[in-house]
């Protein structure tokens, strides 16, 4: 545990002193506020203000970003030989798995809070509907937690950053489009299991419409566990 | 402290250690010594838990590195031969990362003594990147070190420093006998006779010969070498004389002048001064050369090569 804590604190200051990771978080905040603005014209005259805009736009987001979040985290550790200082001290791998995960997760909530400048915005001039906002919200944290492990799994896989994040991406992508192999296949059966697999499948009509269901919290939560498992069997066949 | 009974480790079907046995003594810094792929790192790499073995046992301080890998690894500093460092952080920030994760107690003041140790306490707000290769090595001991471990692991320290630097680093490895098991690897023979108490030569995976630098000379040299200079006549007519004793097998120029290979065992010195006292020459110098362990390094090899 406390070796977790170790590599936690290590990482998340390794992210903040990190320009990059300003500029990542100005990024963000910049698209978002894009997006913010947009639906705020649009909901002056024809619709309302949607509740889960900005956790709707950081699902796809986080498709492209994840890999880029956690692409470092362990194929540099590979290739600099950092890792052999790691796995002969005396801690268990999965901790430095865990650590790692958490604090790209930590990370990524910290961009995540910042964007809860537009719920402040909006509730100095609308009556937004909170429990939405906060059902698509917490969503959109699993779920981003959840690209981040897919995310590291594959940093494990590869000494090569780019591959690494390349890898991911396409993983992801499959992972979030994959329900419109859905609207193409003849059984609705099929359908339904493809559908039950991808992250859209968990997060489009539940989250986002302010559901919270727990099929789709352990369907979040299974994939961490899944992905960070398989990540702490990448980093010990590096001892093989 | 350490020991290594029959190591084996295959990475597919490529034999990188081929059933080595060698004990290493409390307080004795061991030398191994090999070409580069001779399976040294590999070795390394088993003793301080990074990978298992694929047959054999290894033990540190008790421990056997497969049953107790974390017993092992709180009893072993390690310095691989990439001093594993993080470019964006602090001296003083890598040496607590290390220190932490090696539960040191009381870590700030021991990271502070180890650092002002090495003499990098001045540095310790600067980035690592910012350190020249020779200050990393340095900074790469301190962290071997930092948890005050018995058993200290170096692999190929002074590879790629500067000559001044390697000088630096032999002297803190001698240092570190007083209280420290060491097992240092290198490919550099001097080196090696320098620092080490004794050695342990392999080759493509196996031992081929192990002592102290001085046994290994005597053991694997089979001619002995004398040096001689002469005064009072010219080069061919010292070559007639010398060729024409008969213990020795070759005459090689050298400097103003000769060495003798020979390969008896009994006293020569005598009658190669009496010869030349009955010659008209006068002896300016006659000493026997040692055998340096790059003689024997070699000699093993390509023994081994042939064979």
């Amino acid at each position: 545990m406390k070796a977790i804590w170790i590599i936690f604190r290590k990482e998340v200051s390794a992210y903040f002193s990190s320009p990059l990771a300003y500029l990542i978080a100005f990024a963000f905040l910049l698209m978002t506020g894009i997006i913010f603005n947009n639906d705020l014209a649009l909901s002056v005259t024809v619709k309302s203000v949607d509740p889960s805009l900005i956790p709707d736009f950081l699902s796809l987001l986080m498709v492209l970003f994840a890999p880029l979040f956690t692409m470092r985290l362990l194929s540099e550790e590979s290739r600099e030989g950092t890792l052999e200082l790691l796995l002969t001290a005396p801690v268990p791998d999965y901790s430095i798995v865990f650590g790692k995960f958490l604090s790209a997760w930590f990370y990524f909530s910290f961009l995540l809070v910042l964007t809860l400048i537009y719920q402040v915005l909006l509730v100095t001039f609308s009556y937004p509907d909170f429990v939405h906002t906060t059902a698509a919200y917490l969503g959109i944290w699993l779920y981003g937690g959840a690209t981040l492990a897919v995310g590291l799994a594959f940093s494990a896989l590869t000494e090569n950053q780019i591959i690494a994040a390349f890898l991911s991406t396409i993983t992801l992508f499959i992972l979030w489009i994959g329900d419109l192999a859905g609207e193409i296949v003849a059984s609705i059966e099929l359908a339904r299991v493809i559908r039950n697999l991808t992250l859209q499948g968990h997060y489009s009509t539940s989250f986002a419409v302010g559901i919270i269901r727990v099929e789709d919290v352990i369907y979040f939560a299974g994939m961490m566990f899944i992905m960070l498992f398989i990540t702490v069997q990448f980093v010990e066949s590096r001892r093989w | 402290m350490i020991e290594v009974k029959n190591l084996r480790k295959h990475y597919g079907s490529h034999v990188a250690v081929d059933g080595i046995s060698f004990e290493v003594h409390q307080g004795e810094i061991l030398g191994l010594l090999g070409p580069n792929g001779a399976g040294k790192t590999t070795t390394m790499r088993i003793l301080t838990g990074f990978m298992p073995p694929t047959d054999g046992t290894a033990s540190v301080a008790g421990f056997d590195v497969m049953q107790d890998s974390m017993e092992v690894r709180r009893r072993v500093g390690y310095l691989p031969e990439k001093v594993p460092v993080y470019p964006d952080m602090t001296l003083k920030a890598y040496v607590t990362f290390v220190a932490r994760l090696h539960g040191v107690p009381n870590y700030k003041h021991r990271v502070d003594e180890v650092l002002d140790y090495f003499g990098l306490l001045d540095r310790r707000d600067k980035l690592v990147r910012s350190l020249s290769k020779g200050l990393r090595q340095r900074l790469g001991l301190a962290q071997a070190l930092v948890h005050d471990p018995p058993v200290i692991v170096l692999d190929e320290p002074t590879i790629g420093i500067d000559p001044k630097q390697v000088i630096e680093v032999r002297d803190i490895v001698k240092n570190l006998r007083e209280d420290h098991t060491v097992l240092f690897s290198s490919h550099i023979l001097t080196e090696v006779e320098q620092v080490c108490d004794r050695v342990v030569i392999i080759n493509e995976g196996r031992v081929v010969a192990q002592g102290t630098a001085k046994e290994l000379g005597q053991q694997f040299k089979p001619q002995r070498q004398l040096y001689v200079e002469l005064d009072g006549g010219n080069a061919k007519a010292y070559e007639k004389l010398l060729n024409g004793l008969n213990m020795v097998d070759k005459i090689e120029a050298e400097g103003r002048g000769y060495v003798l290979y020979v390969s008896t065992t009994d006293q020569i010195q005598k009658p190669i001064t009496r010869a030349i006292a009955d010659s008209d020459f006068t002896l300016v110098e006659l000493r026997q050369l040692d055998v340096s362990l790059e003689d024997v390094f070699l000699d093993i090899i390509s023994k081994g090569n042939h064979s």
